[in-house]
């Protein structure tokens, strides 16, 4: 077996940081070429480390990682783009981390997905622009789309038959839109009126800026929130941390 | 027990130490035969400092800084500017204010930083208390010094939404190259700051 190189490059996005020791950080990356990824950075949490700024969470950067014994090491790391304008306002910041958890729970570590990097990579840009929850909205989608769990949206999920234009169950378990005669085999869902059912055919065919642009009343975008945050919770069997802040943030918004 | 086994209180010594952050199995058994063979006075003043640190330490009931009387000495001087708080997230940042000999006013130890992904909300911080502060009358500033991470930012933009319709004046400290450091390794979001808040020579 040819022996592996010792070193090797990255272009990432850093997910999350956890303090190892005195000054050390372990983080997690998502990176182009490799996929998730843990490596220790090592006394980047000193002031004088080089290295600190540009491996900050919610960083996209340019990575040297050496190969350790259990973990790798950042031996170089030089910003891409540190997403100032998600950073300094805290609804931006609040999506955009959102993201990234989704992100960190659903993939496995070394699985190189550049399609979800790519859409990641969009994702955050459109919120840098000032997208909003629909590009979350959009991203969560999409994300499911390329992990395989894209919900059947165009017909009935249990029988393949046409949906009429009314409300339809949105059923996690049988995998999408049901009609009502199917109804009783769905296994619980959640109904959805026509127009979010609309709004998930348009995510499906747009990118995230043209989705954002879109104008959407405040409950219909609750609406599509809500169907969306079931179809992840049962794939992830579990709730995100991050989507508490999102809804904390929102609320102090609407108190304002 | 085995023959070969360490005397008990050994072991459990050992295995307090074990407790201890970045203190491994090996670290721990030097740390206690080191006190076996320390004099008897220097290790029941270890003794006496841990019991005193955990029995004689409380948290200041209003700024949540350490402190040995509650209220604190900062909380009860009238040599100190009490229309300013300054809020930071940890006891030691406090120390870290004061060596600067530049800052006059309050504190508000938040003991934390707002990390959505972890799950650290403001219910675990002390947030509602400094907004309790506030709404007391009597606080013309707050001084955002948490750190300048995601979620220190994070904390501050929270606190400000939060603090801002109370009708009091949220500042944060200014950010910039620290001492010491190379412009070459600087990533952009400082330098952009620090370009921007450049001042007159």
């Amino acid at each position: 077996m040819a022996a592996r190189p010792r070193v090797y490059r990255a272009e990432g996005i850093v997910l999350r940081r956890r303090n190892l020791g005195e000054a050390d950080s372990i983080l997690t990356v998502f990176s182009e070429g490799e996929g998730k990824f843990e490596a220790i950075a090592r006394s980047v949490r000193k002031a004088r480390s080089r290295m600190r700024g540009h491996l900050e969470p919610l960083t996209r950067s340019r990575l040297l990682v050496a190969r350790g014994r259990n973990l790798d090491v950042f031996t170089q790391a030089e910003t891409v783009s540190a997403y100032r304008g998600v950073r300094e306002d805290l609804d931006a910041s609040a999506e955009a981390l959102y993201c990234l958890e989704l992100v960190d729970r659903f993939l496995e570590e070394r699985q190189p997905l550049p399609a979800i990097y790519a859409l990641l990579v969009a994702a955050l840009e459109a919120i840098e622009e000032g997208g909003g929850a629909s590009v979350t909205r959009h991203f969560e989608l999409r994300l499911l789309s390329l992990l395989g769990y894209e919900p059947q949206i165009d017909g009935c999920a249990v029988c393949g038959g046409r949906l009429p234009e009314e409300p339809a169950l949105l059923s996690p378990v049988t995998g999408g839109l049901v009609c009502s005669s199917c109804r009783p085999d769905a296994g619980g869902g959640r109904t959805v009126s026509v127009a979010v059912i609309k709004l998930l055919r348009f995510a499906r065919r747009v990118d995230a800026p043209a989705f954002a642009a879109l104008r959407m009343p405040p409950d219909r975008a609750r609406e599509l929130q809500a169907a969306l945050a079931e179809l992840v919770r049962y794939h992830l069997e579990r709730e995100l941390n991050a989507s508490r802040f999102v809804e904390g943030v929102g609320a102090l918004e609407r108190r304002a | 027990m085995p023959a070969t086994s360490a005397p008990e209180p050994i072991v459990r010594l050992v295995q307090e130490f074990t407790k201890l952050p970045g203190i491994g199995p090996k670290s721990a058994q030097r740390l206690a035969y080191h006190v076996l063979r320390a004099p008897e006075d220097d290790a029941l003043a270890l003794a006496r400092a841990l019991g005193d640190v955990k029995r004689r330490i409380v948290f200041c009931g209003t700024c949540f800084n350490i402190t040995e009387r509650d209220p604190c000495a900062f909380c009860t001087s009238d040599q100190r500017d009490r229309t300013l708080i300054c809020a930071v997230e940890q006891p030691l940042d406090v120390l870290v204010v004061e060596r600067t000999g530049g800052y006059r006013g309050l504190y508000h130890v938040l003991h934390g930083s707002l990390n959505p992904i972890e799950g650290v909300g403001p219910e675990q911080l002390r947030i509602g208390e400094l907004v309790q502060r506030v709404e007391a009358g009597g606080i013309a500033e707050i001084i955002m010094a948490t750190n300048p991470s995601l979620e220190g930012e994070a904390t501050s933009m929270y606190l400000q939404r939060l603090l801002q319709p109370l009708g009091v004046r949220v500042t944060r400290l200014a950010r910039g190259l620290p001492s010491g450091a190379d412009i070459e390794y600087m990533d952009d979001l400082t330098l952009s700051r620090a370009l921007e808040g450049r001042q007159d020579l």
